[in-house]
């Protein structure tokens, strides 16, 4: 047991700076990001007995993050609703940001979370299938066609 | 899609803040707050304070409630005038422990019946919103591609803190936790001089200039306090401390017999900062 809790601890903050990224991309607020990454955090650390195989101590800490996230805009609904999009004091400006890019990031808060949280982690995050469908708790095939669909939307999304 | 990369590029220059570090050092050695208080406090709850003095029995509190609770022993001498009513309930949703507190023998009943059916109203209120938004959780659980046997039950619990308890003056807090979202966390302030049945406010404590005096020392403690750079308050614009409003602002009175005036987690400060609590130095009992 102790084992596992240490490996989520190094988890944890190995990838801190991957956990606010998450959290802020759902919710698009510091103050919040932040609450949601230590909420979670400490709920993990209070269920960590039920998490059993020390190999998914990564896609179990990305589902509670993604679970506090959504937890989080449906308790700020109207908080998050009336922010601008406007991420001028939220991103480090370097030459390799577009505003086809930032479009692009702002539509993804457009689709739905399902969609949404398959693009997060499969094209912001780098993760696997596999990993995908773990954290979301659904086969690898649903999570295919759940990325073509948030692509379809997206792609709609931009023309408009 | 090779427009996704232009996005991503965009999402790998979010900014870290500077308190991300120290935010998940705190989360890991869970220094689990003594109490939390819910997000959406500031707008919702009114003070707990009310003063109306309203003749009503025990009878109008829900029945089942009041049935299932049963008294668990004070120690000590303030068990003359305090007593606590423990409540369980434990289904597939949902895990309640609540110990309520209740005063007695004070030789005035009018005042018993009045805070103890407001004490019981109110948890019964909390604990069924809680039991609403332990439902909503349910569901999003589900929603968002969760079975139902990896929902773990929401864990309500209430207790209490005796905080000054001297002759006649008693102080005491209720903490109401939900800890499978531990935003979710009420707290009610009780302050009352069982004498003459009041609940205590600021103005009964500190005079006519008790805004000056509580916005003052305020004031100089968030300065004090923001000369740490780990510290940090919401300015008057974010909706920062701007000073008191009324004189039902919540306190308690601590055991040196000073007034602490608290403002919820997220209330005056980012979430981290947690409860904010000022001792103001005027010696009221």
């Amino acid at each position: 047991m102790q084992d596992i809790t240490n490996r989520l601890i190094e988890f944890i903050e190995e990838n801190q700076d991957k956990l606010y990224r998450i959290a802020f991309s759902y919710v698009k607020n510091e103050d919040l990001a932040l609450d949601i990454v230590q909420e979670s955090i400490e709920k993990a650390l209070r269920n960590i007995k039920t998490l059993k195989h020390e190999e998914y101590v990564k896609t179990w800490f990305y589902r509670i993050l993604i679970n506090e996230s959504l937890g989080c805009i449906r308790r700020n609904k109207n908080a998050i609703l009336c922010q601008v999009e406007d991420l001028k004091d939220d991103i480090e400006w370097n030459d390799n940001i577009t505003i086809e890019g930032i479009d692009l990031y702002n539509n993804i808060g457009k689709l739905k979370e399902k969609l949404r949280t398959v693009i997060i982690l499969r094209f912001f995050e780098d993760l696997k299938i596999e990993e995908i469908a773990r954290i979301t708790k659904t086969s690898p095939n649903t999570v295919k066609s759940r990325l073509y669909k948030g692509l379809e939307e997206l792609k709609k999304l931009i023309k408009m | 899609m090779e427009e996704i990369k232009k996005a991503q590029e965009v999402y790998k220059s979010i900014k870290i803040p500077s308190k991300l570090e120290s935010c998940v050092k705190e989360a890991i050695s869970n220094k689990t707050k003594k109490y939390y208080s819910f997000r959406g406090l500031k707008y919702a709850m009114s003070t707990v304070a009310c003063t109306f003095v309203a003749f009503i029995f025990f009878v109008n509190v829900n029945p089942s409630f009041a049935q299932q609770m049963y008294d668990i022993p004070v120690i000590g001498d303030i068990a003359k005038v305090f007593t606590v009513k423990e409540y369980h309930e434990n289904d597939d949703l949902k895990l309640i422990n609540a110990k309520i507190p209740a005063i007695q023998n004070t030789g005035n009943t009018d005042l018993e019946q009045r805070i103890n059916y407001e004490i019981m109203t109110k948890m019964n209120d909390a604990l069924k919103e809680a039991e609403d938004r332990a439902a909503e959780y349910k569901d999003a659980v589900i929603a968002t591609g969760g079975e139902e046997k990896d929902y773990v039950p929401v864990n309500i619990q209430v207790d209490y803190e005796i905080k000054y308890s001297v002759d006649d003056i008693i102080s005491f807090v209720i903490y109401k936790s939900e800890t499978l979202a531990s935003a979710y966390t009420e707290t009610f302030f009780y302050n009352i001089d069982i004498e003459t049945g009041k609940n205590l406010n600021l103005k009964d404590l500190l005079g006519e200039n008790y805004k000056d005096i509580v916005n003052e020392a305020i004031y100089n403690e968030i300065e004090e306090r923001s000369k740490d750079s780990g510290n940090s308050y919401f300015t008057a614009d974010e909706g920062g401390f701007a000073g008191i409003t009324d004189e039902f602002q919540d306190f308690y009175i601590n055991s040196s017999g000073k007034i602490v005036i608290v403002f919820p987690k997220y209330a005056i400060a980012p979430g981290y900062m947690g409860v904010q609590e000022f001792e103001i130095d005027e010696q009221i009992f």
